[in-house]
């Protein structure tokens, strides 16, 4: 697409099944930008509704975006779109993950890489450049992530970018990554890999990725945002009291502060004071550790790190010598859940050092099996099962003998190594741990006491759990978490809401954005729906969308606000609108990009009416479990401190997101209309034919 | 193969001997005498041709050095209007994930992402005596008037790969859009690298205290 810089210009296509390796023109892509939003075309155009998630049918689609490998701040997100194995629907979704890979792909001359078919063996892809080829991976089936990667990077060059899938993704386990850089993990999608029998993809590229823009123009966009930009998550205030500071927010993760180290880092490294406009010290500002480890962990943190191009570096990097009497290596790196996933799991640890012990080692040894937790859910299971006696039934009596469960009632690390390898082996009854906790459900007939359980934390009966959703701003995070067809991984309203500001100024900042200060509430003291809630909602979904097809962090941005007292707060939310035309050349304001999101959205939701075969998305998709109605049995929704919802205000609320995007208000389905209006009359068309139009649009 | 090619291709000459062979010298300091110079070991100057001498080089601390790579993407923003890390004249990529010699067997204890976290990225010397001036067969590469970075002329050279070749760092890349050779030019005296790291770990060092700063960094590299 010699017309538009930013993209790379072709779309590789490798079919597992004949051996195939095509590549076309991105061009036929633009209008859906990149990332997810081919990912969706593709399925769309090529994946029949009936297809099982690791049939030969299915596809896999990698997939970067205009700004992937720019070097503009956080783009190097790499969305992974395909039919979703722990959905109970098999319902296409995307992982996602950071690092270096998606920029590689660019830089070797491709947006995308679209997999298709099935090897009958084991390989592993294989692409410099223009020279892209099949390689036998016989010798690499069966092993680790880790020695995966260095076996890869050993045969190719160790500039090689690699993702790959560990034994969980190559027995098929339904709850399993793949992963790049060791840390970097896209949940959910590695048992399509191993069901194709692609344990890898290497990437070298040598060449640019060019951008439009004058270059002082690019370069002053490139401050700008290095400007306005704040902790991880966006977090515009510090953690605790500093002198350059109007305000700070414990939760903040703006953590850095004097005293605070890297603490097992070769000569010393403090955070420190790190005011905005010292931009050489951004990476120090999100101490992360401290977050997710708690205290023990600052002796421990070599350094923090992350992803391609991103000033804030929000994964922790430890050395943690007692790892090696787990026999895993000492050096383990992560961010999040990727270490609060294994306090789920082994959550009744007796001391301090033990749960930082449980973290790191789970960790270590999660992404070298490459196993997923579903946000927490496998851990929450687990201990529902364990204690209401269930896995007893559930299992054979041998296998539930064999499995020390004595480890895990003294909360010892090492339930861990045995556990998981089971899990990652797919070894006996236990290892369905990993379905996805819906199919879980029904396989072991799993009733209203595990779905309506606040402890167990599942949202929607499709199987995820809670996250950013009724607890942030109610109706808004409830109606952000319905949309998707797995937990949307969207922060566009939690960077929002967490920015660390008072309340007054983001209520100011709210109106501003969503037409009045009554989008957001006061924390667990909601109020009914409104008009600029549904809009807010509808913001935060329709730039979750662009983020992850342009690709942008969807963790930094929006930067609706900003750390700088002289704007006042204020962040700028035209950032998006103009690295899109800048990289591309294609000129479009804010609105005319959050239309083009608005269209991806859309395309997402018809793939999903498409997939279910009902227009009744209100009903058959749209759904929450019911403890969220019925928590707190003494308060009333709307009560100070509950985040309990009202069943009549959710059906309004999702009345009126469905108008705000132009769907049916009934059912929530695309109308006629608006698929015509976002230049999608040919999946109009298709849907007539299958009458999945909603009947009065 | 010209002489300096061969030299070049003398293992002994690889930066990775020349890290044994530094570490060696500093051990041996206290009881011998060091009959050479310990810059020359880091800083091509074996064959000093009277060449302007740079006003310093761009140095990176591996302890502070998160791998983001945005200096890459920044040098070639300044320097080329594209965002091209294989050809950035500060290297991260190539020992991002794991040592500059390769994942070896033992790479979990190794430098970079897979091993133990520590990012050695390399960038010129602005060698004295530098080879890629030498060698270069259409005189293209000179000392820049003001800050004696040695620079490519882009209208000279010819995309020959000899300066590639030559480096005893592997720093001058031939861009492959361009078919012309690249290396740090300092930026005119403020390099973009610098300017642009976020966790402050890449600095530009006057030439007077390049040799200490230089066996400073070799030192945290050695004992990590």
């Amino acid at each position: 697409m010699p017309k538009y810089k930013g993209w790379a210009g072709k779309i590789l296509r490798v079919n597992l099944s004949t051996g195939n390796i095509t590549t076309e023109d991105t061009e036929k892509y633009k209008e859906y930008i990149g990332g997810m939003g081919i990912g969706y075309k593709v399925m769309w155009d090529e994946v029949p509704a009936d297809v099982g998630p690791f049939d030969e049918e299915n596809k896999l689609i990698f997939a970067g975006g205009p700004l992937t490998g720019t070097g503009a701040p956080c783009t190097a997100r790499t969305n992974i779109t395909s039919l979703f194995p722990p959905n109970p629907e098999n319902l296409v979704a995307d992982s996602h993950m950071g690092g270096h890979f998606s920029p590689e792909m660019k830089y070797a001359g491709y947006d995308a890489i679209i997999i298709e078919g099935k090897a009958s063996h084991p390989v592993w892809l294989r692409i410099e450049d223009d020279n892209v080829s099949l390689e036998n991976a016989s010798r690499l089936w069966g092993q680790g992530i880790f020695d995966t990667s260095a076996d890869i990077a050993g045969m190719m060059g160790q500039e090689a970018q690699v993702a790959a899938i560990g034994q969980a993704g190559e027995n098929q386990a339904n709850l399993s990554t793949i992963m790049t850089n060791g840390n970097h993990s896209a949940g959910g999608h590695g048992g399509i890999m191993g069901a194709k029998k692609l344990k890898a993809i290497g990437i070298i590229g040598t060449g640019s990725v060019q951008y439009a823009a004058d270059k002082e123009d690019w370069i002053n966009l490139n401050e700008h945002v290095m400007s306005i930009i704040g902790a991880n998550n966006q977090h515009v205030v510090p953690s605790t009291p500093q002198p350059w500071a109007e305000y700070h927010d414990s939760a903040s993760r703006w953590t850095a502060q004097e005293g605070l180290y890297w603490g097992a880092a070769d000569e010393e490294v403090e955070t420190g004071v790190c005011p905005p406009e010292d931009t050489n010290k951004i990476g120090y500002r999100t101490m992360k550790a401290i977050k997710d480890l708690g205290s023990i962990s600052e002796d421990y943190t070599v350094r923090m790190g992350g992803c391609q191009s991103c000033p804030v570096r929000c994964h922790s990097h430890l050395e943690v010598p007692e790892l090696e009497e787990y026999g895993e290596s000492r050096y383990v790196a992560n961010t999040c859940m990727g270490f609060w996933n294994h306090y789920y799991v082994n959550p009744n640890y007796q001391t301090e050092k033990d749960g930082f012990l449980t973290k790191t080692l789970g960790a270590q040894l999660a992404d070298n099996y490459g196993l997923w937790f579903n946000y927490g859910q496998l851990g929450r299971d687990l201990k529902y099962l364990y204690e209401n006696n269930i896995l007893r039934q559930v299992l054979p009596g041998e296998e539930y003998n064999d499995i020390p469960w004595d480890l895990y009632e003294k909360g010892d690390p090492a339930f861990l190594k045995d556990l998981y390898r089971r899990l990652a082996y797919q070894k006996g009854e236990i290892s369905h741990l990993t379905d996805g906790a819906a199919k879980l459900a029904d396989r072991w007939n799993l009733g209203e006491d595990y779905w309506n359980n606040s402890s167990v934390g599942l949202w929607s009966p499709m199987g995820y759990p809670v996250h950013h959703a009724n607890e942030s701003n109610a109706q808004v995070g409830s109606l952000i978490n319905l949309i998707f067809n797995r937990d949307p991984m969207c922060h566009s309203h939690q960077n929002f809401l967490g920015s660390g500001l008072p309340i007054k100024l983001q209520k100011e900042i709210a109106a501003e954005l969503w037409g009045s200060k009554d989008a957001i509430d006061v924390p667990a003291n909601y109020t009914p729906m409104n008009k600029a809630k549904a809009r807010f909602a509808k913001w935060s979904l329709v730039r979750n969308v662009l983020h992850d097809s342009m690709t942008v962090c969807n963790w930094m941005f929006p930067m609706a606000t900003s750390p700088l007292k002289d704007r006042n707060y204020r962040g700028d939310t035209t950032i998006e609108a103009k690295y899109f035309s800048q990289a591309t050349g294609m000129k479009v304001s804010e609105d005319e990009l959050d239309e083009m999101g608005r269209r991806i959205l859309t395309l997402h939701r018809a793939l999903t009416v498409k997939q279910m075969g009902t227009v009744d998305m209100r009903n058959k998709h749209d759904q929450i479990v019911d403890w969220v109605y019925e928590m707190d049995p003494d308060k009333d929704p709307f009560e100070a401190g509950t985040i309990k919802m009202d069943r009549e205000d959710m059906k309004k609320a999702k009345t009126m997101l469905y108008e705000e995007l132009g769907w049916d208000s009934e059912t929530g389905a695309p109308t006629a209309k608006t698929l015509d209006e976002l230049g999608l009359s040919d999946v109009k068309k298709e849907l007539a034919s299958k009458k999945l139009l909603p009947s009065k649009a | 193969m010209s002489k300096d090619n061969e030299e070049k291709q003398n293992f002994m000459e690889r930066p990775t001997t020349r890290r044994e062979f530094l570490k060696k010298s500093v051990e041996g300091a206290a009881g011998a005498a060091v009959s050479f110079s310990v810059l020359s070991l880091f800083t091509d100057s074996a064959q000093a041709q009277g060449i302007k001498l740079a006003d310093g080089i761009v140095i990176t601390d591996p302890v502070k050095c998160t791998g983001c790579r945005r200096c890459e993407t920044n040098c070639t923003a300044v320097n080329d209007d594209k965002a091209h890390p294989y050809i950035s004249r500060i290297k991260v990529a190539r020992n991002y994930n794991f040592a500059k010699i390769g994942p070896s067997i033992n790479y979990q204890n190794g430098d970079g992402q897979f091993g133990d976290f520590t990012i050695v990225a390399e960038t010129c010397r602005q060698c004295e005596s530098p080879r890629c001036v030498n060698v270069c067969p259409m005189d293209a590469i000179s000392a820049d008037p003001k800050t004696g970075a040695r620079v490519i002329d882009q209208d000279e050279c010819v995309g020959c790969g000899r300066c590639v070749v030559a480096c005893p760092y592997d720093v001058p890349t031939v861009d492959p859009e361009a078919e012309k050779s690249t290396k740090c030019t300092l930026c005119e005296g403020e390099p973009a690298c610098a300017a642009g790291c976020p966790t402050g770990a890449i600095e530009f060092i006057p030439w007077k205290e390049v040799e200490m700063a230089l066996v400073k960094r070799e030192r945290l590299i050695e004992n990590n």
